[in-house]
């Protein structure tokens, strides 16, 4: 027989991709680079739903559903954020974070 | 009758002058407010008339405002007790029915108030009469004699004041205005006295006078303030609750007091008190003499005719008080009034100033006149009263005449330039007079006329008043008798001694007498302009080295005067003919009959007094003669000359402790009060302190602290937003921890 992989470990797995996303978005100077750990993190998210709903109630459709919205909305705040960085290169000729601190206070 | 409706105008008329002078620029002109000044006084004299005129026809205007035609006062004449006998009889005195009495609440105190108002009987209407004339005359005299006085108007508006006090004092219905009245006239008798002020004898000389005559009033308000509580009132009149009520004296005679004296003999005594301070009764005398610095006018009329009578109208209006006792207190009187007249009389015959001569006689006939109401006497002590102020102020009226021209003569212009004081006190000495009879005929007659008065030859007033004192003395007083029938023979004879030296022989003025000024100040020159006589400083071509007559403003009051001198006394002849007794009739009291031992005993003793008189002063040939009184007894003479030395020892006693006790309080005040003072300064500025730290701390570094606060957690709040999103982002990832953490272990 074939065990399956215990969930713990998709967990874990999960939880270290979290983790480095965070470490990405909080440590990156570069905008893009935040972004990408932004998106990092919204996978380990993914990753964490779907093992679950793999494991402990495969018949329902509110897993996969889940997923796809928060793909969904990965995509699109993708969309936004490179809009964004755009916007804040014209006005700063810079994408590096640290530097733009005018709402300093 | 009008008069009577509107009697209380009469006072009113002179305050109104004197509110107008002082206030409005009539002060401006000296002609202005002195023709105010004398018209006032004449309309007052007119009422006063004819208020006298309502009176003698016995009208009477009571509480309401219906004026009855009485029944004769001679109706009240069996009423009175036996005074004409001198013996005061155990019957109290009563006061005919009051003819006028109008009155307003002023002051109310409880259950009783005090009034403002106005008791006429006919004792007040004749000294209104009386006052009112002398006053006028005076006005009429100050014309002239002041006229060279920048001060004049001023001058005009204190007589008036005065003459109002004194016709208020007299017209007063209750003794409290009686003794504010007295009080505004001893204020004016101050101002008067020391208004040439430049000098400093004559602002001293105010200070006495008001000082001495305070010591009277304080014994005054004391017997006011007992008869008050005994009382209940101040009023005059005989009704329940007025002062003279008969049941009321009786028992004031019974109820003894602490000093074991009854409460009417003390009244009467501390009342007294204030007539021997007003009236310059020994032993307050002292500043009547020295009151001859002021003015002459001012000596006329104040210490002459009104204030210094005011003393005896006092006890005269009182009389029930004094006569409701045993007899203590009018013996009291007495003995004060002939020790007065007697020692007065005694220092007048070594004077050589004109005006201290007849200061000495003002003292001397008032103590006639309060001997003569101790005895019993008391339509006698009116009489002379209203006769004395008559022919006195023509004396000083004259007096003022002859130094009003003597101080225009070269030999006393000379002295003037250099000491003002020294040629007034020259031109006042009798030394330095002489046949003024023929410079200044006018002046001559109507002095005389005063001069045949006071000594008391038939048939001038003083015979008549006088001799009525007498004969009220011999009834049964003989001690008193004999004490004023001395000072009678003491007045004919200086009066002579004066008279004789003034206006005979030959005139030395030529050659005068010069006054040393123990109080020079020298180059006075510039004060010269302020002095009460002509002003020399355009005359000065025309001077002659002889006295003058003096003009019509002096003259014309002296003739009035002289006229009641002369004819004063027929007012109460002591004969049982028709118009004799006229005065007691109109007052309600018996006075004595004649008595042609006492008249002759008395008319006899004036010769006398005149012969000696008249031979002492023959010795005055000129000014620097010795008087004989001096070269035949120096010890004597000096004593009186220097007034018994009276006024030294005042100084070394009363003075001293005077000084003393101001040396004490002074000492108190500066170790004690002050440094009381000073330590609850220092107490205020300790709480201050504490209250400022409190202060300080609470209110102002609380606030500061709240606000810095503020700012240093704003500050520190601050650093959290650093603008920059990966601080932000581990800020929220944190946040979301603490949720969770809470979320976990919580629900």
């Amino acid at each position: 027989m074939i065990e399956a992989v215990p969930l713990e470990w998709i967990l874990t797995v999960a939880a270290a991709l979290f983790c480095i996303g965070l470490f990405g978005a909080l440590s990156r100077r570069n905008a893009v680079g935040i972004l990408m750990g932004i998106e990092l993190m919204l996978n380990a998210i993914n990753l964490n739903l779907v093992a679950f709903w793999r494991y402990l109630s495969p018949l329902s459709s509110t897993g996969p559903v889940f997923s796809l919205l928060i793909i969904t909305i990965a995509a699109a705040e993708a969309a936004v954020g490179l809009a964004m960085v755009i916007a804040v290169y014209r006005a700063w000729q810079t994408v590096n974070l640290d530097t733009v601190d005018a709402l300093k206070g | 009758m009008f008069f009577l409706h509107y009697a209380w105008l009469i006072p009113i008329l002179p305050l109104l002058s004197f509110i107008l002078i002082s206030l409005t620029p009539i002060r401006h002109s000296k002609q202005m407010s002195g023709w105010l000044a004398i018209g006032l006084m004449g309309v007052a004299t007119i009422f006063a008339l004819g208020l006298m005129g309502g009176v003698t026809q016995g009208l009477r205007l009571g509480e309401g405002s219906a004026v009855t035609s009485a029944h004769t006062p001679e109706q009240h004449a069996p009423e009175t007790s036996e005074n004409a006998e001198g013996k005061h009889g155990k019957e109290a005195f009563v006061f005919p029915e009051a003819n006028v009495v109008q009155n307003f609440v002023w002051a109310p105190t409880g259950n009783t108030s005090f009034t403002m108002g106005v008791y006429i009987d006919p004792i007040a209407a004749i000294v209104l009469v009386m006052v009112t004339i002398t006053s006028t005359c005076i006005h009429l005299f100050s014309m002239g004699y002041m006229a060279a006085n920048s001060r004049q108007s001023r001058f005009f508006s204190f007589i008036s004041l005065f003459t109002a006090a004194m016709l208020a004092m007299v017209l007063a219905d209750n003794l409290l205005l009686f003794f504010i009245a007295w009080e505004i006239m001893g204020l004016c008798s101050y101002l008067l006295i020391g208004f040439l002020y430049e000098r400093p004898q004559a602002y001293r000389a105010g200070i006495k006078a008001f000082i001495t005559t305070r010591i009277g009033d304080v014994l005054m308000m004391l017997g006011m303030v007992y008869l008050y509580t005994q009382a209940g009132s101040l009023a005059f009149g005989m009704k329940d609750g007025q002062i003279f009520n008969e049941a009321f004296l009786k028992q004031l005679a019974l109820g003894k007091n602490a000093l074991g004296l009854t409460h009417a003999t003390t009244i009467a005594l501390l009342i007294f008190g204030g007539t021997v301070g007003k009236s310059a009764q020994f032993p307050l005398h002292v500043w009547l003499p020295d009151a001859m610095e002021g003015p002459t006018p001012v000596s006329a009329l104040i210490h002459a005719a009104t204030m210094v009578s005011a003393g005896v109208f006092l006890v005269g209006r009182t009389y029930p008080i004094f006569t409701a006792d045993d007899g203590t207190a009018l013996l009291v009187v007495s003995a004060i009034g002939a020790f007065t007249a007697l020692f007065a009389a005694s220092i007048a015959v070594a004077q050589f100033d004109i005006k201290r001569i007849l200061a000495y006689s003002t003292l001397s006939q008032l103590g006639f006149m309060v001997a003569a109401l101790g005895i019993g006497g008391w339509v006698a002590g009116m009489f002379h009263l209203l006769t004395h102020a008559f022919f006195k102020a023509l004396l000083f009226l004259g007096s003022g005449s002859v130094i009003h021209a003597m101080e225009a003569t070269k030999s006393i212009e000379k002295i003037h330039h250099d000491d003002e004081y020294a040629a007034q006190q020259t031109a006042q000495d009798i030394r330095n007079m002489g046949n003024l009879k023929a410079y200044m005929p006018w002046t001559f007659w109507v002095y005389t006329a005063g001069y045949l008065a006071l000594a008391g030859i038939f048939p001038f007033a003083g015979f008549w008043s006088k001799d009525e004192i007498l004969a009220d003395a011999q009834n049964g007083h003989l001690a008193i008798y004999i004490v004023l029938t001395i000072a009678a023979f003491l007045t004919a004879f200086y009066m002579t001694r004066q008279w004789r030296a003034v206006f005979f022989g030959e005139y030395r003025g030529k050659n005068p007498l010069i006054y040393v000024n123990p109080e020079h100040v020298a180059s006075d020159h510039h004060a010269a302009k302020d002095h009460g006589h002509v002003a020399h400083t355009d005359q000065h071509s025309s001077h002659s080295d002889e006295p003058h007559e003096s003009p019509w403003t002096i003259v014309a009051p002296l003739v009035v005067l002289a006229f009641f001198a002369v004819v004063g006394g027929f007012f109460n002849l002591p004969f049982a003919v028709p118009g004799g007794h006229w005065l007691s009739h109109l007052l309600g009291q018996e006075s004595a009959e004649f008595n042609f031992m006492v008249a002759g005993i008395s008319l006899l003793i004036a010769l006398v007094g005149i012969g000696a008189g008249w031979s002492y002063a023959e010795v005055f040939k000129t000014a620097q003669d010795k008087d004989p009184f001096e070269v035949s007894q120096p010890g004597l003479f000096c004593l009186l000359n220097n007034k018994y030395y009276i006024d030294e020892f005042y100084g070394l006693t009363v003075g001293r402790i005077s000084d003393g006790l101001a040396l004490a309080w002074s000492w108190i005040d500066s170790k004690v009060f002050d440094k009381l003072l000073n330590g609850t300064g220092f107490f205020t500025l300790f709480i201050s302190r504490i209250n400022f730290i409190i202060d300080d701390t609470l209110l102002n570094d609380g606030p500061d602290g709240i606000g810095n606060n503020t700012l240093t957690t704003g500050q520190a709040m601050r650093q959290t937003q650093t603008g920059k999103v990966q601080d932000y982002l581990a800020l929220i990832f944190a946040g979301v921890v603490i949720l969770a953490l809470i979320y976990l272990y919580r629900m």
